[in-house]
Formats: C-alpha cells, structure tokens, sequence
C-alpha cells in the first residue's frame, strides 16, 4: 500500500482538530446570520410563518424616525468613547511598562473594571450618578452645581460614554502592553546612540512599532462599543427619551418588544455592514501607509 | 486498506446509533399519544368548601405522570404564594410534577415571547392582560376547557366576575385566560408626613388635581436646595406605569388614548393638557430626578421616605405593611386625584393566567385545572399575596373585610377603564412615555412632544 506523504497526513490531522471549532462557528454564528439574513426580507413577528416582502424592511430604515436616532445615539457613544479609549490605554500601558516595580499590581487592579460583570456595573454607577450620589457629592464639594445625570439626555449619554471609557481603557492597555513588551530594546539603544529623548523615541519608535497593534485596537474598539447593550439597558433603558437607544437596544426592543423581528433583522444586517466597511476602511489605511 | 475498513466500521456505527435513537424517540413519543381519548384515572369531586364552576370535578383526571411548566413575575408575596398553590396541587395530584420559573416582569416580557415563538414556552403564562391581545392574536392561546370547571358554561365564569373584568380577555366569544389580580392605580399617602407638616389626612387628603398640588407643595421638603422629601411624583421607573398614570388624565378631560378605531388620539387636545398637568403638578411637588425606584422595587420611593405621597396599587398593601407601618396609622390609600370628583375617571390592569395552546392535549386540560385550583380561593389571594381577583362575593368575605382599603380599590375597579389594549400596546406605551420624558426632562412643550409621538404611533397602527 503507497503510504500517504508526511505533509497530507499532517493536513488531515489538522482539519480534524479545527473541524469542532468550525462546526461551533457554523452553529452559532454562520447559520444564524445567513438566517438574519432571509428574515431581514420578511415580515416575521416571532409566531406567524415569515413572509417575503423584498427590501421594504430597510427601505422603511431609512425613513423611520427612531432608528434614525438610534444610529445618532450610537455614533456619539462611538466617537465619544474610542478616541479617549486609545489616547488612555496606551498611556496606562506605557506607564506600567516602564513602572519597575508594582507594575503587576497595577495592571491587575486598573483592569478590575473589564471583569466586572455589566450588572454589577450598571448597578454601581446607577447609585454614584444618583442625584445624591458620589458623582455630584465630589462635585457639589468642588462648587459645581450637580449635574442630572441619568435624566438629562445630554449628561445621560456623557455618563454612558464615561462608563464605556472606563471598562474599555483596561482591556486595551494589556493589548498595548504586549506590544511594547515586544519592541526590542535594542531599537531603544540605537535611538540613543542617535541622540534621541523620550519623546522622539515615543513618535519615531514606539509609535511605527506598534501600528499592527493599533489597528487591532481601532477596529475591535469600534466594533465593541458599536455593540454595546447591557449598560444602556440596564441603566436607563435608552432614556430618557431615546437619548441612550444604543442601536442594539433599538434592535432588541424591535424584535422583542414589538415583535418586528424581520425589521430587527434588517437593522442588525444594516450595523453588520456598518461594521465591515469600518474595518475594511481601518485595514486599507493602515496598510497603504506602510 | 486496513484504514479504509476502520473508516468504514466508524461511520456504520454511527449510522447504527442514528437509526436506534431514532426508532427510540418514535417509542416514546408514541406512548404520548395527543387527543387519546383512553385516559386512566380517576374521576375528579369537586372541591370542598368551593361554590360555583370554580369547584371543578365531573372529570377523569389522568393518573399517568404528567408535566407542566409554569412562568411569572417576581413579587415576593406573590412567589411565595404560588409556590404554595403548586406544593398542594402536587400534593393533591402526586402524577403531576409542575416545574416552576419566576423572572422580573422586564425579563419575562422577552423571555415568554422567545420561548412561545420557539415553542420552548411554558404551559401556563402569566401576563398583563394588555399582552392578550397580541398574544390570541398571534394564535397562541388556549381557550378555557369548560370540561375541568365542572363541565359550566361560558356565561356561568362571566357571571363569577364583576363588571366587564373579562372583557379584557375574551376574543371571538371565548375565554382565553383568567385574572388572578385586578387593580385599580391609587395613591398612597405617608400620614407621618401629614401630621409632621400639620395636615389633617380626614380633611386635607387631596381629592382634585388643585388639592394635591396644594397639599403636595406643602409635603415637598428642600434643604439647602436640595430635595429631601417630595410632596407628589408621577412614576419614571417605567414607561408602562407612566401610560397607567397618564391614561386616567387623559380621560378626565374627555379622552382617550386610541379612539374607536384603534388609532392615535395623543395629538388631540385632552391628551394635550393632561400631560400639561403632569407637567404643572411635577412642578409643584414633585423632583424626578430624586428616585431610585426601579421596574421590580417600584415602591422604595414612598417606603424609604423620598416621596409623601406615591402612586401603586394594592398588590402593594403587605409590602406597605411590612417594610412602612400600619394602615389607617402610617398610610392611608385614597383614589387618584380627579377633574371632577362627582363623575370619576380610573384606570385598571390586570395579570392573568393563560394557556399555551402549542401543548398536548392532556397538559393543556391539566394546566387549566392548576389554573381553576389557583383561583378557587380569590380570599386567600388577598391575604397571602394581596391581589384582588375581580370576583363576585368577595366584598363579603373576612379576609376582603380586612383588607385595608379595599373599598377604594373595588371602587376604583368600579369606575375604571381597562388600561389601553391593543396588539400594539407596547409600542404605544414607548412612544407615551418618550413624549412624557421629553416633556419632563427636556423641557420640550407637551403638545409638541405628542405630535411626534401620535407621528410615530400612526405610523404603526397603520401598519407601516
């Protein structure tokens, strides 16, 4: 019998032990949004059999007034979280890395915030932003007048985005932190022999090293605060008046609440490709300025 | 060669065990027949010291092993109690096992629909009946099995229960759920603030919309510019309790929230001033941003002492009891604040046990006598869970006799319009409540808000 070369045998082997990963990924996730999919082109409400009814589901998107919003409310959270996100968890990163000692403890308590579970979360801040809470207690001690933060439509998506920011800069900062663990010394000292200071070899060094990893940040910190649901519901339940409808929430209230999951559908397809197209633009960017 | 006989040998055993699991699954599924009209068991009396179709009996209750699956909201005294309802029917009934969830009404909303879209539900529901609508609908009821209320009519459960409580779940001329609790919204006053402001509760408790602002502003507490107490405040922990609250207003002023052809009257001029009241009251006495009340502690406002006077129910009464004081001494119910006192306008709702029709035949009888048992007692509901099932005779019974207050809240019952229901009820209940908060907490003028939100809901009660 021809016995198999090395390399197919070998290729078999691996096949096998991706195939249970693959088949979850088919499961959960592939199957589910090929379903999405047909259901964004029908009419179905959770009990009656859906029906195809075309394109309508997004063409009424673009006239429906909530969504509308839901997409402005999202955005705001978005810009107003990502960008303090990247400018702090690099800064957290570069600040533990050159910590000698502590620097573990540091980390471990500053990333607290990411394993907090979102009800835990939700609770905590609903207490601190009271009326009376922490917040406006610090606040009324500096002479500020106390802020309604969670029934103020502005101050309420300001207390979203501060939450965000929060639980968000912890994750990234360890993402920084490999990467600048990465950057070998030797490129430091080379740097020096040059003549350069801290911040020249922040922006002419660290900076270029770390590209790959910031475009890693950019694209999963967008997609996840674009995904954000928990915080939002629990909190204010997208008030007060719609000021917080996150678009998940605007999702989630439309195929369970009002039982429009075929429009639900829709709009989840709309924010898949809002995402792709983001990322797509992040990856042609990075990779063109090289 | 040796592989390919292996490879061969493995997917035959699999091919093996598919088919076995299958010829297994057929098995017992066929030992379940649905509609089997050979059912061993016992014949059923009807119960002792109970009148009427709720007696039940005059049927052959199956003696094999039945399951059934009940779901409700999380209220503690209510938790308890039909928890204990399920111990004694199993107790009763020991081939029956009846599997048991409770979740915070926010999260039972979503996970009911989910679990009867996917026939994952459970065989008895409970739910507002504002849901029932959309839920016969949908087709996913069961009507009443007359058979298990002692073979009665359909007239003879009308006849059970005062005024038009059934209306709220009667389609097509059947019956497809019943009421465990019935209530009117009242308020609720807090005398120790009375007394300590120099109110006198028998005369000063507020009967008009002008009285409670007066009495309210006088309640109100600021300190140091900060609130300490409020006089008065309508509900925000919820959009659904704020359609409850603004819906009696509307009617005040000779409105209604949809007109006889289901569509949106919030842009007319009764729903215009009566949330131009809402607004004007919560001047006066009210601070909305003072609360930490939430959907599932809706009363912590009125019991930890943030508000004097508060809006609930009187599902509320043993909390009140345990956690606030004694009635008539430390609280006081009276009925909501009115236009017209001589001609009053009120609002009730109601939760309601329903049958999923997607269940064998034999789960679905057996749900419905669990469903019988569970009301058999509207007494012992009042005393253990404080919920006032809508029944005839229960003004004359003990239990209702101590019950503190109940004649404002059958009163209440008495003038009281079902809380809006329609297959839409929740997106009107979203957009009322957003027109509210904008109101309230943008500033935004009520006539305006309501046009975007009759706008909105237009929209979808003409199904665009």
């Amino acid at each position: 019998m021809r016995k198999l070369h090395v390399s197919t045998r070998i290729n078999r082997w691996a096949y096998l032990f991706v195939l249970p990963t693959v088949l979850i990924l088919l499961v959960f996730r592939f199957i589910p949004m090929t379903a999405a999919g047909y259901l964004s082109l029908t009419n179905y409400d959770l009990f009656s059999r859906p029906k195809l009814i075309g394109i309508k589901n997004f063409i009424d998107l673009l006239h429906d007034a909530s969504f509308l919003q839901a997409v402005r409310v999202s955005f705001t959270y978005v810009i107003g979280s990502v960008i303090p996100v990247w400018i702090l968890s690099l800064l957290l990163a570069l600040m533990t890395v050159k910590l000698r000692k502590g620097g573990g403890i540091f980390r471990t308590l500053i990333f607290i915030p990411v394993v907090l579970a979102p009800v835990v979360v939700a609770v905590l801040w609903r207490f601190l932003y009271f009326e009376y809470g922490l917040v406006n207690e610090i606040l009324r001690f500096f002479g500020v007048s106390p802020v309604p933060w969670l029934t103020h439509p502005t101050a309420a998506i300001l207390a979203l985005i501060h939450i965000g920011i929060w639980r968000a800069s912890p994750y990234f900062m360890v993402i920084f932190t490999a990467g600048l663990q990465a950057i070998p010394e030797e490129f430091y000292e080379a740097g020096r022999i040059d003549g350069t200071n801290a911040i020249s070899e922040f922006f002419y060094i660290t900076l270029p090293i770390l590209k790959p990893i910031f475009l890693l940040v950019i694209v999963i910190s967008v997609i996840t605060a674009l995904k954000v649901f928990e915080i939002p519901q629990l909190m204010t339940d997208g008030g007060p008046a719609g000021a917080t409808e996150v678009i998940p929430l605007h999702i989630y209230k439309t195929g369970f609440v009002y039982f429009k999951m075929g429009r639900a559908a829709a709009m989840s397809i709309l924010l898949f490709f809002i995402m792709m197209v983001f990322s797509w633009i992040q990856v042609k960017l990075f990779s063109e300025n090289r | 060669m040796m592989q390919k006989k292996s490879i061969s040998v493995f997917l035959n055993g699999i091919l093996i065990l598919l088919m076995a699991m299958c010829i297994l699954q057929g098995a017992i599924a066929g030992g379940q027949k649905e509609g089997s009209k050979e059912e061993q068991g016992v014949m059923l009396k009807p119960m002792e010291g109970v009148k009427g179709p709720f007696a039940g009996g005059g049927w052959t209750f199956p003696s094999r092993p039945i399951k059934i699956s009940i779901w409700w909201h999380e209220y503690a005294p209510f938790t308890k109690y039909v928890k204990e309802l399920a111990e004694r029917y199993q107790k009763l009934h020991p081939n029956v096992t009846i599997e048991q969830v409770v979740a915070s009404q926010a999260d039972l909303n979503q996970k009911l629909t989910v679990a009867l879209a996917s026939g994952t539900g459970p065989n008895i529901l409970d739910q507002d009946i504002s849901f029932f609508a959309a839920y016969y609908d949908k087709g996913v009821l069961e009507p009443i099995d007359l058979q298990v209320f002692g073979g009665a009519k359909l007239s003879d459960i009308q006849n059970e229960y005062i005024g038009k409580v059934l209306e709220g779940v009667t389609f097509g001329g059947n019956i497809y759920g019943l009421p465990y609790q019935a209530n009117s919204m009242s308020l609720v006053h807090n005398l120790k603030a009375y007394r300590e402001v120099g109110l006198d509760f028998a005369k000063d408790a507020p009967k008009t919309w002008e009285d409670l602002k007066r009495v309210g502003a006088k309640l109100k507490k600021v300190e140091g510019g900060r609130t300490v107490r409020k006089g008065f405040d309508f509900p925000y922990q919820s959009k659904r309790w704020q359609l409850q609250a603004l819906q009696p207003i509307i009617e005040q002023f000779g409105g209604t929230v949809l007109d006889e052809n289901k569509k949106s009257n919030l842009a007319k001029e009764p729903a215009i001033k009566a949330l131009e009241l809402w607004r004007d009251v919560t001047k006066v006495t009210g601070d909305p941003k003072y609360s930490l009340a939430t959907p599932s502690d809706p009363n912590v406002d009125f019991i930890d002492g943030r508000t004097a006077i508060w809006y609930t129910g009187p599902w509320a009464t043993n909390q009140l009891k345990e956690r606030f004081g004694q009635p008539y001494k430390d609280w006081a119910f009276t009925s909501i604040a009115q236009l017209d006192p001589a001609h009053p306008k009120t609002m009730m709702y109601g939760f309601t046990w329903g049958v999923n029709k997607d269940k064998p035949a034999i789960e679905k009888k057996v749900a419905w006598d669990f469903v019988r048992f569970m009301l058999a007692n509207p007494e012992e509901w009042i005393i253990k869970a404080s919920f006032i099932q809508p029944r005839k005779g229960l003004m004359e019974t003990k239990a209702a006799k101590e019950f503190p207050y109940i004649e404002v809240h059958l009163k209440d019952i008495e003038t009281a319009s079902w809380y809006v229901r329609s297959v839409h009820t929740n997106e009107i209940v979203e957009n009322v409540g957003r027109a509210i908060e904008m109101v309230i907490f943008q500033g935004i003028e009520p006539r305006e808000a309501l046009k975007a939100a009759d706008s909105e809901l237009s929209k979808i009660l003409d199904g665009k």
